[in-house]
């Protein structure tokens, strides 16, 4: 009898909850976003948009590029989320694994306005980033190349963190040639690390890091110049820096994900990101992102004038990177233990 | 209560709804784990002891395992080193103050462990509120590293899981006799003798119950090891999160995820069995 | 008492007034801390903070900038509301049938349903996340419920179970002596006698699920966002200041139902029993 009493008063919980359940709008598209500065920047910028234009919702989920891959390995065919965004390597593993909708760019709008070579049958580019050394300029002097940041004084405010990005990895395989390794050959890395790892400030999580260099917990790390942009927004001591061998660049793109029940909106999504407006937004201030638009101008504070300049950038091959890199990873993980 | 002719059925009838959701999202889930474990590939396809073998014959597989449980009995021996004398300051304090005291013991158990955790980054940190008060006070030249060590984390531990220590304990100590207390004293004891010869044998099994949710709960504060422990301090949860989140191998995930159930479930049947022996003692020899 | 201190004495009011005091310390300490961290005017996390000011509270209202913490907390809600509610019709039924029970197959039956409170969370959250995804199932908030009812059941059956015990059987006899049905009773007897206890278990639990980590750190997803990943989230990443004000939030909302619920069901007296 009291079974009646239950079930009825839980119905009636459950349609007075129903009520305040929050409703998915009839539009809506999930997109993987790394976390930090660009996830700030696209719902800033972008979310609004395709709000505007299209009333679709747009929902975000921080996770990096290899994170991404693997959670979508993990979800086994019900896609976490609509649209990828990833740097080179794990964008071939994700073409390996047959992760990504077949891409067609001729249902972008806003195609002709995208520089040449700037899509492809899996995605189209959003953005370039840049990617060196930032340091706070108020408590260390300013180091030149990759090897000063295992020197002193640098060494003993180091902010680590692995090869699980993309920016990690070629930052320590940077690091790696500085002492006389190889994009394949990374070992001169942990050789090095061993020798000084009792001075490292902090050990992190690539998401966070902005938050312990914000606190001080260390005051030079390796990053992409959109953080240093963000960080300095918020009124962080920080400053970014060309290693004298180069700072590392690379194309970030943006790809729909296999079996995604939101195709429709995903395309809007990316067509949104890549519009002149948005670009150009991008590319001011805070976020400084590098525009892949022909409708927007570098401006000088970018770390690159054009995208021709990419080839004065230290770029990486990625076929070479990709099978050794889990290795890396597991490796670094135990490494860093204490 | 068993009067009135009620069938066995009816007696344990309320309690199947919850028993079917416990099959149903619990056992079940727990078994899924296990056969996830035997599998060889990350793709669910070959089944095979591969990912036990990886993890059972690695050395820096064993010393996580050790370090989690360490973590766990440092957490439980920081708790009660502070949560004691907090229980005993309770029990001499007067209504009123009980009741304040009470409030601060539960107070920290309904702010979120998220909450919590912020607040040490911020305490903790190299330019936080200790560093800035030791740099000050001139104690030390240079900021302490309070923030990714173990200490820093068994602190904030300490803090986030107290309350689950002191609510058992208290329990415990607001039932026991005071006369026993005087008793000990005017047989000429010292506090101090009274207090390990009476009280603590007194309160063992609040003191058990508390610290096997401390334990269960300090080794599984995955938030918490990661952001303040940072990544050099690798514990079971990290690891499982990695292998699952990260590296997407299941199999190796749920080998992880049953050593850290069987690893703590040992532990803490043995706080559970220290704390039914030493109360049974002390019943015994008090009554 | 008035009698003179021995060196043993002082030593021991010292130590264990001294230990006693910093526990005090530690426990206060952080929660005022981040409260004032939050009322900061400054953009970066800093303490003591610089100037005063609500513009990270405002900031925290802004329908557009603030929306993925607007939905994760909603989502927040709508599963703590339900499983707290399954949690306390179910856990109120198991609790009823246990304090029936006798002997070993008693302490069996509740070792069993308490089990989720001492398991290791993380463990769970992994095998409920296989168990959902291999079966088929998207993320969805349903299944967000239905981890949490596992994990916060056993609060409501402690409370629960705690003031069946204090019933007087007494009572009972009494009633069914009088004619009075089983379920007539339980109306008129024993619901009324318990019905702290169930409200007690019933906030506990909805507090539990609110704050509920290990399981929603793997079955929520960027549709199911849940409010502790998100602040997790924001305060491994961008460490930005609405974090301390989402926690301002959070503390003083559980401050609140706190006197409330001590007022009407004293709650820290059940907690502790």
């Amino acid at each position: 009898m009291s079974f009646t009493i239950g079930r009825r008063a839980a119905l009636m919980g459950a349609a007075a909850l129903g009520v305040a359940r929050p409703a998915l709008a009839a539009g809506s598209v999930t997109a993987a976003i790394y976390p930090g500065a660009w996830e700030e920047a696209f719902r800033e910028h972008v979310a609004p948009v395709l709000k505007r234009q299209h009333g679709i919702d747009l929902e975000m989920q921080g996770l990096f590029a290899v994170d991404q891959v693997a959670k979508f390995a993990a979800s086994r065919g019900a896609p976490p989320f609509d649209c990828f965004v990833l740097d080179p390597g794990p964008r071939i593993t994700a073409i390996e694994r047959g992760q990504f909708e077949r891409f067609d760019a001729n249902r972008l709008a806003n195609k002709a306005q995208l520089p040449d070579g700037m899509a492809d049958e899996w995605g189209v580019a959003t953005g370039a980033q840049v990617v060196g050394i930032a340091y706070n300029p108020k408590k260390l002097p300013r180091p030149t190349g990759w090897d000063d940041l295992l020197k002193d004084p640098w060494v003993s405010k180091l902010g680590l963190t692995g090869f699980g990005t993309t920016f990690g990895t070629v930052s320590l395989i940077e690091l790696a040639k500085a002492f006389g390794g190889s994009e394949t050959n990374v070992e001169p890395v942990f050789t090095e690390l061993k020798k000084v790892l009792g001075k490292i400030a902090a050990v992190g999580a690539p998401a966070a890091m902005p938050g312990l260099f914000q606190q001080g917990q260390c005051d030079i790390m390796y990053t992409n110049t959109q953080t240093v942009t963000t960080l300095k927004d918020r009124g962080v001591d920080i400053e970014f820096v060309a290693p004298r061998t180069g700072a590392v660049s690379f194309i970030t793109t943006l790809h729909i994900a296999k079996g995604s029940p939101a195709v429709d909106n995903a395309y809007k999504y990316i067509d949104a990101a890549i519009s002149q407006p948005v670009q150009k937004a991008l590319s001011e201030a805070p976020y400084f992102f590098v525009p892949v638009n022909k409708g927007v101008a570098l401006n000088a504070s970018l770390p690159m004038r054009s995208l021709d300049e990419m080839s004065r950038f230290v770029t990486h091959d990625w076929a070479k990177i990709n099978p050794l890199r889990a290795g890396w990873i597991d490796r670094f993980n135990r490494e860093m233990a204490k | 209560m068993n009067g009135s002719g009620v069938s066995g059925f009816a007696r344990i009838g309320p309690a199947l709804p919850l028993g079917l959701a416990y099959l149903a999202f619990f056992v079940a889930p727990l078994f899924m784990l296990l056969a996830v474990s035997f599998f060889a590939d990350d793709r669910l396809t070959v089944v095979g002891l591969d990912n036990w073998r990886k993890f059972l014959f690695d050395a820096f597989h064993w010393k996580v395992v050790a370090d989690t449980l360490l973590l766990g009995l440092k957490a439980v021996f920081a708790t009660v080193l502070l949560g004691l004398p907090l229980a005993l300051v309770w029990r001499g304090a007067s209504p009123f103050w009980q009741r304040v005291l009470l409030f601060v013991a539960v107070m920290p158990l309904l702010t979120s462990v998220v909450v919590r955790t912020f607040a040490w980054i911020v305490i903790l940190g190299r330019e936080g509120v200790v560093n800035q008060l030791v740099l000050g006070l001139g104690l030390s030249p240079e900021p302490l590293r309070l923030l990714q060590t173990e200490f820093g984390l068994v602190v904030s531990l300490t803090q986030i899981e107290m309350p689950l220590l002191l609510l058992p304990l208290l329990s415990v100590m607001a039932r026991f006799d005071p006369n026993l207390l005087d008793a000990s004293a005017s047989l000429g004891a010292s506090p101090w003798r009274t207090l390990f010869r009476v009280v603590v044998p007194l309160v063992a099994p609040g003191l058990a119950a508390g610290a096997l949710l401390v334990f269960a709960s300090a080794t599984t504060a995955f938030i918490s090891q990661s952001v303040i422990g940072g990544g050099r301090l690798v514990y079971l949860p990290a690891l499982v999160w990695q292998q699952a989140m990260i590296n997407a191998n299941w199999p190796f995930a749920a080998v992880v995820a049953i050593v850290l159930l069987v690893s703590v479930s040992a532990v803490i049947a043995v706080i559970a069995y220290a704390g039914r022996v030493a109360g049974g003692h002390a019943h015994g020899t008090a009554a | 008492m008035a009698r003179r201190r021995s060196p043993a004495e002082i030593s021991y009011a010292l130590v264990i007034g001294g230990l006693a005091a910093l526990a005090l310390v530690i426990l206060v300490g952080p929660v005022l801390v981040v409260l004032a961290t939050s009322f900061t005017d400054s953009r970066s996390i800093r303490f003591p903070p610089q100037g005063f000011s609500f513009r990270w509270y405002e900031l925290l209202l802004d329908e557009v900038r603030s929306r993925p913490i607007h939905r994760a907390a909603g989502n927040t809600l709508h599963v703590a509301a339900l499983a707290a509610g399954l949690a306390t019709l179910g856990g109120t039924g198991a609790a009823l049938a246990l304090a029936g029970l006798r002997g070993r197959w008693a302490r069996l039956a509740d070792a069993f349903f308490m089990s989720p409170m001492v398991l290791p969370g993380l463990a769970f959250g992994l095998a409920a996340l296989m168990y959902f995804t291999l079966l088929g199932f998207r993320p969805s908030l349903e299944l967000l419920v239905c981890g949490h009812l596992i994990v916060v059941v056993p609060l409501v059956l402690r409370t629960v179970g705690a003031s069946l015990s204090q019933r007087d059987p007494a009572l009972l006899d009494a009633s069914a002596s009088l004619g009075a049905s089983g379920f007539h009773t339980f109306r008129r007897v024993t619901l009324p006698l318990i019905a702290p206890g169930i409200a007690a278990g019933a906030f506990l639990a909805f507090m539990a699920s609110v704050d509920n980590v290990p399981v929603s750190l793997f079955l929520s997803s960027a549709r199911t966002d849940m409010l502790p990943i998100r602040m997790w989230g924001m305060m491994e990443s961008t460490l930005d200041v609405r974090v301390a004000a989402v926690s301002g939030t959070l503390i003083l909302v559980a401050f609140i139902l706190m006197l409330v619920m001590e007022r009407f069901t004293g709650l820290t007296r059940r907690m502790r029993g």
